[in-house]
C-alpha cells in the first residue's frame, strides 16, 4: 500500500482508538461485509462502546425455505434443470436441499452468472431450464439481462424462480435497532447513493463501504467520528472509487423493464412490503412460478431458533441455544447458518478469537 | 489391438493378457512385475510403511498431468510424508467400455516416467473393464510399500509450540486447475496442477533436520486442510501469516472471481512441515533446491494458544481465524 | 451480500467484455455501463460489470479521510 493510503488507515485506526464517546451500535446489512469484516479483524480495532451489528444482507439467508421447497419440486417432479449459484445448493428445505435431490438424480448445475444458465438451455433444447434468481440490487440486473437473452434468442425452455429482494424497506424496517448502516457497497454500485441521502431525512444515517481492510477501517472511521460529532443524520460515501450518486442507469431500466416491486417474504423476519422483486405478468413465459403452476409450499419456522432476532440485531447467535450444539454449518437448522456469509456461519467460523 | 477398450479385455482370456501385456506391462517392466500370481520382494532393510489410495479425475487428463500421474504421485507421496523411500506399487484399473487404447497408452506412460523419477516399481498390478457409463472413463487404485529412513518420526500428532510451519510451493494449483480443465465456468488462465512425486524432496528434508515433527502432504482439501487436522490432532494453536502464503496470481484471480478460498483448493505436489524453528531456514533453502519447491516458504508458527484453531494475522495487523473446511467448492456470489 | 472482483478489460465485443484479473480471463456483460474502454478497471459480480472503478483503494483511503 502506498504512503498515503497507509497515513489514511492509521489515522483511521487513531480515530477508533481514541473514540470515548457515546455507546454505538451500527449495522453492516451487507452479508459480504460481514466476512470481509471478520476476515480483516476489523472488530478489534473497535471501540469497546461500539457494537458492529451484521444484519439481513445475505441474499441466501433470507430467503426462505419454501423457495428451496420449490425448486426441489420443479427438479423432481417437473425433471428441470436447475441451474443456481453455488450458495443455494447447501442450503436445507423442508425435505431436502438441492444437494440432496443432486443425490437422488436431479439435474443441479451450478453457474457463474445467469448469462451462462442461458447458454445451457440454448444447449440442451430438449430440457426445461430454471435458473434460481436469488439477490438483491446488485444480482438482480443479471436475472434480466438472462431473460433479456432469452426472450431475444425466442428460448421456450428458459424460466427464473425469483427470489429477488430491495434493501431499502428493509433499512426503514430495522432502523430502529440500529444507530447508523454501514451501507452494501455493491447494492449502492447499482442504485447509486440518492436513496440512502434521502433516507437521512427519514432520521436514517449511515455509510457507503468497500471491501478491502482499508476501505472497511476508513468508512468505521467516518461513521464513528460522524457520530460522535452532532445528532443529525449524516450519510457518506466512503466507496467514490465504485460507487456513484447515480449508479448504473443502464441496470436500473432493465430491471424496471422486466421486474416490478412485490410483497416479500424475508426468512427470519417475514413479510416486508414491497421489498421483493418479481417478473411482470408480460414476461410470464419466463416465469418458472407461472409457466409451471407451481404449488404454494409453507416451510414452518424451526423451534427454537433466534435468526429472525439475529438479522434485527436484538441478539447474537451465542445467544441462541440452537447456536453450535444442534445449529451448525454442516447441518444448519437456521437461515443465518446456511450460507457461508450468515451472521451465524460466520460467527462459528471465526468466534472465540474475533 | 483394438482401439479402444471392450468388455472381452476384462473377461480374462487373450484379450486381457493382449491389454495387459501391450499398454501395462511393457511400459511399468521390473524385476519384481511377472507373470505369476503375485510379486516376490526382498524383506525391508527397516518397518514399513504401507499405504492404498483410489484415484477418480474428471477431465482424466489436465495441464501438468493425467490420472496415471497422479495415481503414482497419490501413494508415493503418502509413503514420503512418513519419512519412507517409496519402494513398489501395486496398480488395479476399472476402465470404462470404449475407452481409447491410445488413451490408456497415455496414463501408463506418465505412471511408468513418474515412478523412475520417484524410484518406485510397479510391481503387481489388475485390469477390469465395466459397462459403458458404470465408470467414467477409468479409475485407478495404487497401493505402495516404502521403507522407513532410520529415525524418522513425523506425526500429525507432533507439532509442538514454537515449530515453524512451512510449505514446498504455491497452494491451491491442482484444484484450480481442475475446475478450469472442466470448463464449467467459462474462466481462462494459465495454471498448471502441482502434480509431481515429492519423494526427493521429503526425503531432502531428513538429510538436513533430524527432528521433523509433521510431514503431510496436502491433496483433496488443500493446505488448509492440513493446518486444521494438525492443530487438532497435536492440540495446538497454527499462527498463520496471511501475506506470507505463496499464492499464484492467477489462481488467486480465479479464486476471486468464483469466491474460493485458495487455502482449500487441492494441491497434488505439496508439503506441509513442522519443523523446529531453529532448523526452518535450512529446510527452506533445501525444499528451493528442488524443480517442485522453488516458492518453497515459512508461513505461520505454532502457539500454545488457541489450541484447535488456525489464527491467521490480517493486513492491518489484527487477528482473524482461518474458517474450517467447509466441503464442495461451489462459486458463490455473496 | 454481493462478492465483487476487480478486473482489468482486455477487449469489448458486441455488449461482453473480456475482462483480466490477474491473469484469469473470462468474458462478462458490459451492457450495464456506458463508456468502457480496454484498460479500464471494473467491479465484476456474477458475471456482470457492475461499475467502472475510478480508482485504487489507498489513494481513496486518503480521500475518505481527507474529508472528515
Amino acid at each position: 500500500m502506498t504512503e498515503e493510503g497507509k497515513q489514511a488507515v492509521a489515522k483511521a485506526r487513531a480515530i477508533l482508538e481514541n473514540y470515548k464517546g457515546k455507546k454505538l451500535r451500527i449495522m453492516e446489512v451487507c452479508g459480504t461485509h460481514t466476512h470481509a469484516i471478520f476476515k480483516a479483524g476489523l472488530r478489534q480495532l473497535m471501540p469497546e462502546n461500539v457494537e458492529l451489528i451484521s444484519g439481513p444482507g445475505c441474499p441466501v439467508c433470507v430467503t426462505p425455505a419454501d423457495f428451496i421447497d420449490e425448486a426441489v419440486w420443479l427438479a423432481t417432479e417437473k425433471n428441470a434443470v436447475i441451474t443456481t449459484f453455488g450458495d443455494l445448493v447447501r442450503v436445507p428445505g423442508s425435505e431436502m436441499s438441492l444437494a440432496g435431490a443432486r443425490s437422488e438424480g436431479a439435474d443441479i448445475v451450478p453457474v457463474y452468472t445467469p448469462i451462462d444458465a442461458v447458454e445451457y438451455a440454448k444447449t440442451h433444447p430438449d430440457r426445461e431450464v430454471v435458473f434460481l434468481s436469488v439477490g438483491f440490487e446488485t444480482t438482480t440486473p443479471s436475472a434480466c439481462l438472462a431473460v433479456q437473452r432469452a426472450e431475444k434468442a425466442g428460448l421456450k425452455n428458459f424460466s427464473i424462480l425469483t427470489a429477488n429482494k430491495t434493501m431499502d424497506e428493509a433499512y426503514r424496517a430495522l432502523k430502529d435497532s440500529v444507530d447508523a448502516y454501514i451501507y452494501p457497497g455493491h447494492v449502492c454500485a447499482i442504485v447509486g447513493t440518492r436513496l440512502t441521502e434521502e433516507l437521512t431525512g427519514e432520521g436514517i444515517s449511515g455509510v457507503v463501504a468497500g471491501f478491502t481492510p482499508s476501505e472497511l477501517v476508513t468508512a468505521a472511521a467516518t461513521l464513528v467520528e460522524l457520530c460522535s460529532k452532532s445528532d443529525e443524520p449524516f450519510f457518506r460515501n466512503c466507496y467514490p472509487r465504485v460507487v456513484t450518486r447515480d449508479g448504473s442507469t443502464a441496470a436500473k431500466k432493465l430491471v424496471e423493464k422486466y421486474m416490478e416491486p412485490a410483497d416479500a417474504v424475508w426468512r427470519g423476519l417475514g413479510i416486508i412490503p414491497k421489498s421483493g422483486m418479481v417478473l411482470r405478468d408480460e414476461y410470464a413465459a419466463f416465469d418458472a412460478r407461472k409457466k409451471f403452476s407451481v404449488p404454494s409450499f409453507k416451510a414452518k419456522n424451526p423451534p427454537g431458533c433466534r435468526c429472525g432476532e439475529i438479522l434485527q440485531g436484538k441478539c447474537k447467535p451465542t445467544d441462541c441455544p440452537l447456536f453450535g450444539k444442534t445449529c451448525t454449518p454442516e447441518h444448519p437448522v437456521g437461515a443465518c447458518m446456511v450460507s457461508q456469509e450468515g451472521t451465524c456461519a460466520a460467527y462459528y467460523q471465526y468466534g472465540g478469537v474475533v | 489391438m483394438e482401439e479402444k477398450v471392450m468388455l472381452v479385455h476384462g473377461g480374462g482370456g487373450k484379450q486381457t493378457s493382449e491389454l495387459i501385456h501391450e499398454v501395462f506391462a511393457k511400459r511399468f517392466r521390473n524385476l519384481y512385475l511377472t507373470e505369476d500370481d503375485a510379486a516376490i520382494l526382498p524383506p525391508p532393510a527397516s518397518n514399513i510403511a504401507f499405504t492404498t489410495d483410489g484415484f477418480i479425475v474428471s477431465p482424466w487428463k489436465f495441464p501438468g498431468g493425467n490420472i496415471g500421474k497422479l495415481s503414482i504421485c497419490g501413494t508415493v507421496n503418502d509413503i514420503s510424508c512418513m519419512g519412507a523411500r517409496p519402494k513398489y506399487l501395486s496398480c488395479a484399473f476399472v476402465i470404462e467400455e470404449g475407452f481409447p487404447v491410445k488413451s490408456l497408452e497415455e496414463i501408463a506412460d506418465a505412471m511408468a516416467l513418474t515412478a523412475r523419477e520417484a524410484g518406485v516399481s510397479i510391481v503387481a498390478g489388475d485390469t477390469k473393464v465395466a459397462g459403458h457409463g458404470q465408470v467414467d472413463g477409468v479409475f485407478i487404485t495404487t497401493t505402495g510399500i516404502g521403507e522407513r529412513l532410520p529415525g524418522a518420526h513425523p506425526s500429525g500428532k507432533s507439532a509442538r509450540p514454537g515449530d515453524a510451519v512451512i510449505v514446498s510451493g504455491d497452494v491451491g494449483r491442482h484444484g484450480c486447475t481442475i475446475l478450469l480443465a472442466r470448463g464449467e465456468y467459462g474462466i481462462d488462465a494459465e495454471v498448471t496442477s502441482d502434480c509431481a512425486p515429492l519423494w526427493g524432496m521429503a526425503s531432502s528434508v531428513f538429510d538436513v533436520c533430524r527432528d521433523v515433527h509433521v510431514l503431510r502432504d496436502a491433496t483433496r482439501g488443500g493446505v488448509g486442510t492440513v493446518l486444521h487436522e494438525i492443530a487438532g490432532q497435536s492440540g495446538v494453536g497454527i499462527r498463520l501469516d496471511a501475506s506470507a502464503v505463496p499464492v499464484d496470481p492467477a489462481v488467486a484471480g480465479v479464486c476471486g472471481m468464483l469466491g474460493l478460498e485458495p487455502l482449500y483448493l487441492a494441491c497434488e505436489g505439496r508439503l506441509v512441515i513442522f519443523v523446529p524453528k531453529e532448523d526452518a531456514e535450512a529446510v527452506v533453502a533445501e525444499l528451493k533446491k528442488s524443480p517442485y519447491g522453488e516458492n518453497a516458504a515459512v508461513i505461520g508458527e505454532v502457539t500454545p494458544d488457541e489450541p484447535g484453531r488456525v489464527v491467521m494475522t490480517t493486513e492491518l495487523g489484527t487477528q482473524t481465524v482461518l474458517p474450517p473446511p467447509g466441503g464442495e467448492l461451489l462459486p458463490r456470489i455473496c | 451480500m454481493c462478492v465483487g472482483l476487480p478486473a482489468k478489460v482486455v477487449s469489448i465485443k458486441d455488449g461482453m467484455a473480456l475482462v483480466d484479473a490477474s491473469g484469469a480471463k473470462r468474458e462478462v456483460s458490459a451492457e450495464l455501463l456506458d463508456e468502457l474502454d480496454p484498460g479500464d478497471y471494473v467491479m465484476v459480480h456474477a458475471g456482470i460489470a457492475i461499475a467502472k472503478i475510478t480508482d485504487d483503494d489507498a489513494s481513496e483511503a486518503a480521500s475518505v479521510m481527507g474529508e472528515l
